[in-house]
């Protein structure tokens, strides 16, 4: 070995069309140390490694999104494949591992034809080996080899067979060819001709007819051979069925049935939001109870300082306000993996695309648009898969309506006011209204932008879904785990210091200038002189001050400058509205030892600073919840909106739109339900 | 001439040509809709709109718009 190898460590990326075991052989790889990385200016993601120690071999792996054909077809396709030509941080690739899925073989041998006609070193990763197997096939990989020109090596994904002969060959192709002479790829399948992708799928069909052996005749007779004299009969008859998985077919008459897929899919949707509920309820009563006793101890221990009531107020009862909802997004990551890697998403999508394109949406708008009831982030990047411009910035569009897992600690906190705490299910049936209003109401609004489609979204395209129904499987649990745990952390990590950072800001704004106030406390009770202080300190407050300048907008809904400064607050991020709730009525030193009950008790409390109405009514509080199911406040997500329509317009349209939206109908929900006798 | 999108369901036949007019013809050859290739109409979802076919021992879902574009022998 060389000293510029010990300086340079190679680069191998690993190519494939989707399904074809690529992610599976890249996990076998790495190990579990692997990182995520997004491709530079966009959000495309990869994930890189070292090859794990083990295998005694010193090289970097990339593994790239799934393709189908050199030829780019979206938005997505079009970085993905630019990169393997050149990714701008890793650079170009030394050695290109495509993985083909031999019980796919003439479909997934396009990619890899193509890799090695542009002139991709290439070795070939045969997977689903066990599956040919037992349709009573297999491939030659000699035969392949010598056919490609290329190396090939069968590996499986499950016990890592073949693993080590794999990397034994990319030792050879690294390891004794000098790293100055990388070859330089050129594009030749941009706009590939009809012709041409005939040609290829011409060599490919008369190589898959020398390379497939049946097991029963081996070593005799090749398949071809056995073709050769049917071929007259049917011309297309070729080793075994040429019918999909048979389990698949079964169950599909079920979940694509005309009469019943529907129902099911339904059923199906109906599950996932009543868990996210109810499965992740006694888990956030856990973090409750958890921070509700920390915010206690550190308060009794640093007792009535500035710095005790920072930590305990600021930082540990306001981040545990939204860590509170941690179990429902790790839920919903979770059945969305499962849903995903067994196979039913794809066909999800199937169902639903003919009502979504009369709206001007996609089938494929349908994942995105449920990743929205996680978070609005990752659901705007998976809106990457539609290849059609309008349909994906339509998506874009109205995602931020989907009703996020952000909302629900502020639906909690709301539904939890207007319901009494033994009727349970009855904030549950709230919350199913929510959600069906929220997403009829998103609909309703992408109808109509679609109709305004030339000003507002202004892309016309050709509009397509095409889309392969993969073959039913048990979901790796192990696998949806981790990508599950992985979502949240990266949750974590994104939203946390925005989170924190605020929650102490809004602490600073609620508790400075008049830290503490001279007022006569004679005569009162020590809890009553504690009240008595805090109030006075919040009403000369700095957020007093800014609150009283949204006094004239709050007015009309019901509000004082209270509510005002948390809604300013939940601009950033909606969950800390209920933290900023939390701090401005400073709910901590109750003998309360639960955050939720005790800003319940303050706000059945809270009278209106201007009119001395109580401040939380039945009207005031619906129209609170039509605010946010419409409204346009997280920061991140008009960060993330702009930078994947690619400028200010959309997001800028969303903000106007959403919240002048929400703005009017909670006045008319205020004002409507005050004239019909609610309080 | 017969299309794609006028099989009924179980009923399998032959592709004979790909309409390279169409905007989605490069896509839908990618995914192995080639002539010479044998496809059944497997679904469709309740709306009768995509169709969901089998080819080459897999299922593709494609608009039934996109299905005119497959002409059969």
């Amino acid at each position: 070995m060389n000293d510029s190898l010990v300086e340079k460590a190679q680069l191998i990326t690993l190519v494939g069309p989707p399904n074809s075991g690529k992610t599976t052989l890249f996990n076998l790889l790495s190990g579990k140390n692997f990182k995520t990385v997004n491709y530079p200016g966009s959000t495309v993601e990869y994930s890189t490694c070292k090859i794990q120690a083990k295998f005694g071999l010193t090289a970097d792996i990339l593994d790239s999104p799934g393709i189908i054909s050199l030829n780019p077809n979206s938005p997505d396709e079009l970085v993905s494949i630019n990169s393997l030509y050149h990714h701008p941080q890793f650079g170009s690739p030394h050695l290109v591992i495509a993985t083909v899925d031999v019980s796919q073989l003439s479909r997934h041998l396009l990619l890899s034809k193509q890799l090695i006609e542009s002139g991709f070193e290439v070795i070939v990763a045969l997977t689903m080996n066990d599956i040919l197997l037992k349709r009573g096939y297999k491939v030659d990989e000699n035969k392949l080899s010598e056919a490609l020109g290329c190396t090939v090596v069968s590996i499986n994904g499950r016990t890592g067979a073949g693993v080590e002969k794999l990397l034994s060959c990319v030792r050879n192709k690294i390891e004794f060819e000098n790293s100055d002479q990388i070859k330089t790829p050129k594009k030749v399948f941009d706009n590939i001709s009809k012709e041409k992708l005939l040609n290829i799928y011409k060599e490919i069909e008369e190589i898959e007819n020398q390379v497939i052996q049946s097991i029963a005749d081996e070593g005799t007779t090749n398949i071809n051979s056995a073709n050769q004299q049917l071929k007259i009969l049917n011309p297309t008859l070729k080793y075994g069925s040429n019918r999909p998985d048979a389990l698949t077919l079964k169950i599909d008459k079920y979940l694509l049935s005309r009469r019943w897929g529907l129902v099911f899919f339904f059923l199906i949707m109906a599950f996932i939001f009543t868990s996210i509920f109810w499965i992740a309820d006694p888990f956030m009563g856990l973090v409750d109870e958890l921070f509700g006793s920390l915010s206690a101890l550190t308060s009794s221990y640093f007792g009535a300082t500035w710095y005790g009531d920072l930590i305990s107020d600021g930082i540990i009862n306001g981040t545990g306000s939204v860590l509170i909802f941690l179990p429902q997004i790790l839920i919903l990551f979770l059945i969305l993996g499962l849903l995903e890697d067994t196979g039913y998403l794809a066909r999800g999508a199937m169902l639903i695309d003919k009502p979504l394109s009369k709206i001007g949406l996609n089938g494929k708008s349908f994942v995105p648009m449920l990743s929205g009831f996680a978070c609005s982030i990752p659901a705007m990047l998976a809106a990457r898969t539609i290849s059609n411009r309008r349909e994906r910035l339509l998506t874009i569009f109205i995602i931020p309506l989907m009703s996020c897992s952000a909302r629900l600690p502020v639906y909690a906190l709301l539904l939890g006011f207007l319901t009494p705490s033994d009727k349970l299910w009855l904030a549950g049936l709230g919350l199913a209204v929510i959600y069906i209003g929220s997403i009829i109401g998103s609909l309703v609004v992408a109808a109509v932008i679609n109709k305004f489609n030339k000003s507002i979204i202004k892309a016309e395209d050709n509009s397509s879904f095409i889309l392969e129904l993969p073959a039913y499987r048990l979901p790796k649990a192990k696998v949806v785990l981790r990508n599950s745990f992985e979502n949240v952390k990266q949750y974590i990590y994104k939203a946390g210091p925005i989170i924190l950072g605020l929650s102490i800001a809004i602490w600073f704004l609620t508790y400075f200038p008049n830290h503490s106030p001279q007022i006569n406390t004679n005569g009162l009770s020590k809890n009553e002189a504690v009240q008595l202080i805090k109030s006075e300190r919040l009403s000369t407050s700095y957020a007093a001050d800014l609150g009283k300048l949204v006094q004239p907008i709050m007015s009309p809904i019901g509000m004082d400058w209270r509510v005002g400064v948390s809604l300013i607050a939940a601009f950033a991020a909606r969950e800390v509205f209920v933290s900023s709730l939390a701090m401005i009525f400073r709910v901590t030193d109750d003998e309360d030892d639960n955050i939720q009950s005790s800003i319940l008790y303050a706000m059945h409390n809270a009278k209106n600073e201007e009119t001395g109405k109580p401040l939380f009514t039945v009207s005031t509080i619906i129209g609170l919840i039509v605010f946010f199911i419409f409204a346009m406040q997280c920061l991140s997500t008009v960060a993330v909106s702009k930078k994947e329509t690619g400028g200010w317009r959309i997001p800028i349209l969303q903000i106007i739109i959403f919240t002048s939206t929400a703005y009017i109908l909670t006045i008319i929900t205020v004002n409507l339900l005050k004239l019909a006798g609610f309080s | 001439m017969k299309t794609a999108s006028e099989l009924n369901f179980g009923e399998k036949a032959i592709i004979s040509d790909i309409d390279n007019s169409h905007p989605s013809f490069r896509r839908i050859l990618e995914i192995g809709f080639t002539p010479g290739q044998e496809i059944e109409l497997i679904n469709s979802s309740a709306f009768n709109d995509p169709l969901a076919f089998s080819l080459r021992g897999t299922l593709i879902a494609i608009r039934r718009h996109e299905a005119d574009c497959i002409i059969l022998s």
